[in-house]
This record gives structure tokens, sequence and C-alpha cells, in this order.
């Protein structure tokens, strides 16, 4: 697996790793810069905020990840940061500018968002659906033009969906499906990337695809990635930037050396862990589930605290 | 990245030369399509033959056919002026009178009526993204429906106005059941929901006016327009329907690739640059447009917008390019044959008497959209 990074000084790799071969192009000036500044955000159905107040920078042209337990607020916050959900207070800034002041299309040319649940009519076929991808960049009248096809020929390629192209989707498995999702969004062609626990409920083969789109997409494009991950282990392995959430706070950021700790696991997901060093990032061992009066053994379900998160 | 992946499967899949640059107009030529669309259009001309040939003075169907190929009116730019300008009529045999003046516009009503049923089912039922939506089932034809009688009823003047006031009574009863159902976004279970009691009530009303119907020729007229029916119709409502039709057809193809994205659920639309509510909401006046515009020669014909996209969508798939084109065929295929299909029942039973073809496609309706919410679980979500 190639490891190729920036060379910012937080992104050295435990192996020492700091190849500068993508330096120039990967922090080039047209990188986009995504920021959520003092976000409020929370659901109708609810009084009180998931999120109250918290600022979150994305890296332009690198991996930030969004992790945190059940109902800590990464996905609303992602939610919040793609415009899906509109902050009471506070503000989206896209390279500085405010995403509300962007029209729909003008903001699907720089921002797309891979949703958790996405549904598709069963009979459309795989090369259809990358070509709605396109929608942002075509008028209403508009045919597909050469740039579209061009687009959607590599987004599939880099989704390593081809073979699939002309079957139905409802014929596809959960793992395809997804990876086709993916050559939508990518098809779109933004600056920045937002996607909603991408690998959650794959099984480990689409799971490794799903990652090795993200680190192609980090090592040869200027695209800004924020991406919410279930499991901590792959976001210490993806990420150049990870963020955690605990209770809709921001508990740590940084890189996933120092977010990935001992001490955090057990202050942010209530688990004993030991935590190792090795050259693919931090291997993580779950001992046990920490509880209150830290009784040894029970582990039981705890209840979630936000439904309308997760 | 995937290239040991993409190498082993590479053999197996598909040649993918042969889609990209046929996408353009390459999906007219599909097999399912242009199948269905050769069955409707025998369909249509075997039930309109057969249609022509009915009546009080009986002809056969050769010479119906011989009418109907007759060069001196094909090809008579003042016959046609006659018929789609109402210009005066020139000399015509009486065959001919009888075949082209005043029988086949009933055939050619029961086409625009079918085609933009059709359509209209077919762009709601994206709107909605429900299969179980159409112009009937969300109010419109019983808004329309109550316009009609409120004229026929209280302002008889305005008798002439008819479309138009039936598309404005259709158009109010769809803007109240959007309204009721617009929260945070329209859900479309509670779109048909409100679609269905609004129905209701705006039915109830018509019932209503029945009774302050004094003229029983009036009361027998109005009766027939709230059932749905193409008996009497002739070019002037040919000349009626025709440019709505069109138009609502034409924005209706147009708007295909909107519906497509709007298939794909609200978010996806939105994070694609969609104006969702925006789209939803012009499209819908498509929809209603093309409903009253039938409503408004022919009454309420139940159900047509409901099966017509369902099976078309079965045949051709949900891909609303080859949708629409589908249900500009089919559609037409179902009110035709169902309007010459009561009248045969009528002439084995011995009886000069017709029936409405909004009886026979809400009885053939009925059931079948009985046996789609029996067979969906999730209340017909496409």
């Amino acid at each position: 697996m190639k490891r190729n990074t920036g060379t910012d000084d937080e992104t050295v790799r435990a192996d020492g790793a700091t190849a500068t071969d993508w330096t120039d192009e990967a922090r080039a000036p047209d990188t986009s810069e995504l920021a959520g500044e003092g976000l409020v955000l929370g659901y109708p159905a609810t009084d009180e905020p998931v999120l109250d107040g918290e600022t979150v920078t994305a890296t332009p042209g690198a991996v930030t990840a969004l992790v945190g337990p059940n109902g800590s607020g990464k996905s609303t916050l992602l939610k919040g940061l793609a415009n899906q959900l509109e902050p009471t207070d506070g503000s989206v800034l896209l390279d500085g500018q405010d995403i509300r002041s962007f029209g729909t299309k003008e903001m699907a040319k720089k921002l797309g968002l891979l949703s958790q649940e996405s549904t598709s009519p069963g009979s459309i076929s795989v090369e259809d659906l990358v070509f709605h991808g396109r929608y942002p960049h075509r008028g209403f009248f508009e045919t597909v033009t050469a740039e579209d096809e061009r687009a959607v020929d590599r987004a599939i390629e880099l989704a390593g969906v081809d073979h699939l192209r002309e079957r139905e989707v409802a014929s596809l498995s959960g793992g395809q499906k997804q990876l086709v999702w993916i050559a939508m969004v990518l098809a779109q062609e933004t600056d920045v990337l937002l996607l909603d626990e991408p690998t959650t409920f794959l099984d480990l083969h689409h799971q490794l695809e799903v990652m090795e789109i993200i680190e192609t997409l980090r090592d040869e494009s200027d695209i800004t990635v924020v991406v919410v991950l279930h499991d901590i282990e792959q976001a210490a392995r993806l990420a150049d930037r990870m963020v955690a959430l605990k209770d809709g706070e921001i508990h740590a950021r940084g890189t996933p050396e120092e977010v990935v700790t001992e001490g955090l696991l057990a202050e942010v997901f209530e688990i004993d862990a030991a935590v190792e060093r090795t050259e693919r990032g931090p291997r993580i061992e779950p001992i046990r589930a920490r509880h209150d009066d830290d009784e040894p053994d029970a582990v039981h379900e705890r209840p979630p605290r936000m439904e309308a998160d997760e | 990245m995937d290239d040991t992946m993409s190498n082993e499967q590479r053999s197996v899949g598909p040649d993918r030369t042969a889609t990209p640059g046929g996408t353009r107009l390459g999906w007219l030529f599909d097999r399912n399509l242009v199948s269905l669309a050769v069955l409707s259009t025998l369909l249509v001309v075997v039930s309109g033959i057969v249609q022509v040939s009915h009546g009080p003075f009986r002809m056969s169907y050769a010479e119906v056919g011989r009418s109907l190929t007759d060069q001196r009116v094909l090809f008579d730019v003042e016959v046609w002026k006659a018929f789609l300008l109402g210009h005066e009529l020139p000399e015509m045999s009486n065959s001919n009178l009888v075949v082209w003046y005043m029988r086949l516009p009933r055939v050619l009503v029961g086409v625009f009526v079918g085609a933009n049923l059709a359509v209209s089912g077919a762009i709601f039922q994206a709107v909605t993204r429900n299969e179980l939506a159409s112009p009937f089932i969300l109010g419109v034809s019983s808004g329309a429906g109550a316009a009609i009688l409120l004229t026929f009823v209280f302002l008889g003047g305005l008798v002439l106005y008819l479309p138009l006031i039936a598309a404005a009574g259709g158009a109010l009863a769809f803007l109240v059941v959007y309204t009721i159902a617009w929260k945070n976004g329209t859900s479309p279970v509670r779109l048909v929901l409100a679609g269905v009691i609004v129905g209701t009530i705006f039915t109830s009303l018509q019932q209503g006016m029945f009774f302050f119907l004094q003229d029983i020729s009036v009361a027998k007229s109005a009766r027939a327009w709230t059932v749905g029916s193409l008996i009497g119709t002739d070019w002037e409502q040919i000349r009626m329907v025709l440019p709505w039709s069109v138009l609502a057809v034409v924005l209706a193809l147009a708007g295909a690739r909107q519906l497509n994205v709007l298939l794909l659920g609200k978010n996806t639309a939105k994070s694609l640059g969609m104006n969702v509510e925006r789209v939803r909401f012009g499209l819908s006046s498509v929809g209603v447009l093309a409903a009253a515009a039938t409503i408004a020669v022919a009454g309420i014909v139940s159900f047509v917008g409901l099966i017509v996209p369902h099976m078309v969508r079965n045949i051709v798939g949900s891909d609303y390019k080859k949708l629409v084109v589908g249900c500009l065929f089919a559609g037409p295929a179902l009110v035709v044959s169902a309007d010459v299909g009561a009248r045969l029942f009528f002439q084995m039973l011995g009886s000069r008497g017709q029936i409405p073809v909004g009886i026979v496609t809400g009885l053939v309706g009925g059931p079948y959209f009985l046996y789609l919410m029996r067979k969906q679980e999730a209340l017909g979500n496409i």
C-alpha cells in the first residue's frame, strides 16, 4: 500500500515516510478549504442542539476523518458541512465564502456528498447512475458533452466498477452498490468530497476497496476529503487528520498518532484498549468496555444518546 | 489501484464502446420500447377501425379502411383546415363524412386523453416517488370535476370556458394537496394521503351540486362528464386539447432527466445541486396541465394515469426518457381499446346503448390499484 502523504510536519507517518512527490500539486493553491465555524446544529424534532458551537477545519487537499461513538454527532456535523442541515448558528465557509451564498448547482460543482443511505430505482444501469453525477455541470436542456463522458469514464475507473458498467444497480451486492455511488460523486468532480460512513455494512473486501479509492484521491488529486468513519483503526490508517467527537463536542484533533491514544480511547470511546504503533499506523486492541463504576467484564448495550443521529 | 481486479474481470465485462456515443438517441431504439410502441399502435389502429365502423350507418371494415386511406381527404389542405382550424368543411362523399368528420374524432380524442393522462401520471409518480400517485389519486381530477359541475349548475354562461375552468379547478386541488402535505419538504405518503382526502371533499361537492340541477339533460351531460366519456366528441374537442397536449408532452420529455434525478431521492438530488422543491413544483404543473386538458374534453377518466405508467415501467424500466415515450403509445392503446370494448360488450348484449369509457377504466383500474397496494410493501415506493 502506498503511503505518499504531504510534507506538513503534522502528517509525518510513524514509518517516517514523508514523500515529497505530490507535495507541490497536492498543496497547490487551487485546493479548497472547508471550515465550519461556531456551528450549532440540531434537528427540528429535538430542542437541544446536537452540536453546540463547534469549529472544525478540513485541511485542503488532505483527508480528515471524523470519529466518535454512536450519537456523538459526527454524522450531524458532516450534514452541516454539506449544507444538508441548516445551522441555527455559525456558518460553513468554503474557501472563506459562506456556502449559503452559493447557488445550488454552483455549490454542487464544488462540494460532493455521499450520504449514508442512498436509494435508486432498481432498473437504472450503473453507467446511467454515474452520469447523474454530472447534473450540476449540465444546463436544463444540455445534452452530454465530451467533458461529461470523460469525467464519467474517469470516475468509473477510479472506483473500479468498469466491469459493472452495463449492470442494473438492483442486481449488485451492497459493496458494489457503494462503489457505484462513490463513482457517482466522483463524476461530480468537486473540490471537496464528504463521505458519511462509506465503509459501514460492507464486507472486508469492499471496505478495503473504498479505502483504496480514498487513498488514491489523497495521493493523486487536490481534492479535500472529509470522511465519517465508524472504525477508528480504519480512520487512523486512512486520514491525515482526525477529529474525535463525543456528545457533540470535539475532544481531540490532530494527526492519527496524536489522536489515537489509550487515554483518548478511554475518554471518548469508553474502552480500555492497547494502542500499538505499527508502520500502517496505530493498531488498536480493544480489551474491555469501561463503565462509570468500572465493573469488570460486563459489556452491555448503552442506550443511544440521540436517536436523531445515526 | 484496481489493476488486479479489473484485469481479471475485464474479459467478462460487456463491450463498453457500444454505449457512450449511442446515449444521445440510442435509447429510442431500445427493443422493449420499440415493441411496446408497435403493439400499442396496432391496438389503436384496430380498435379505431372497429370503433369507426359502428354506429347507425353501419360500415364494413374494408370501407372504413378505404375511407381512412382516401387521398382526397389525406392530402386536402382545405379539409385539414376545417378539422384543425375550424374552417368550413369542403364537399365530401358520404362515407368520408361519416368516417372522418363524425366518428374518427372520438378515436383521436381517446388517443390524446390516453397519452396525456399517462404522461401526467408518470410525472406525479416521479415527483412523489410513489407508484400509487396519479392525477386521480392526488385530487387533481376531482378538483377539475367539481369546477366543471359548478359551471354547469351556477355559471351556465361560462360553458365555453370549460377547459380553462377545469384546469383551474385541478390546479387548485393540487395546490391544496401540496400545501397541506408540505412540511419540511413533501413526503410521498403525506402527499398521497392528502390527495385522497382532498379528492373526497371535491367529489362530495360534485355530488352535492347534482341536487341543484333542474334540467334533466344538463344533469345527464354533467354526469357523463364526471365519469369520463368520449361519446359525442368531435373535431372541436381535438382543437381544444391538441395545443396543450403538445406543450405538456414536450415539457415532460425535456424534464425527463430532472425526473430521473428526483427518483434518486431528495437528499441525493439536493447534493447534486437540484433545487428540489422548485423542480417538483414545476413538473407538477406540467402534470396538472396534461390532466386538465383531458378533463376539459372528456371528463374524468379514472385510473389511466395510474395503470399505464406502471405497466410501461415494467416493460421499459424506470428511465423517464423511455417511460414518457412509452406512455405516449400505451396510454392511447388503453383508452381507445377500452372505449371500443365497452361498445362491443353492449352490442353482444343486443343493446344499442353505450357506457362511458371512464366506467370501463375504473372497473379495470380499481382492482389493479388494489393489487398494487397488496403487492407493494412500502406503499408503492419507486
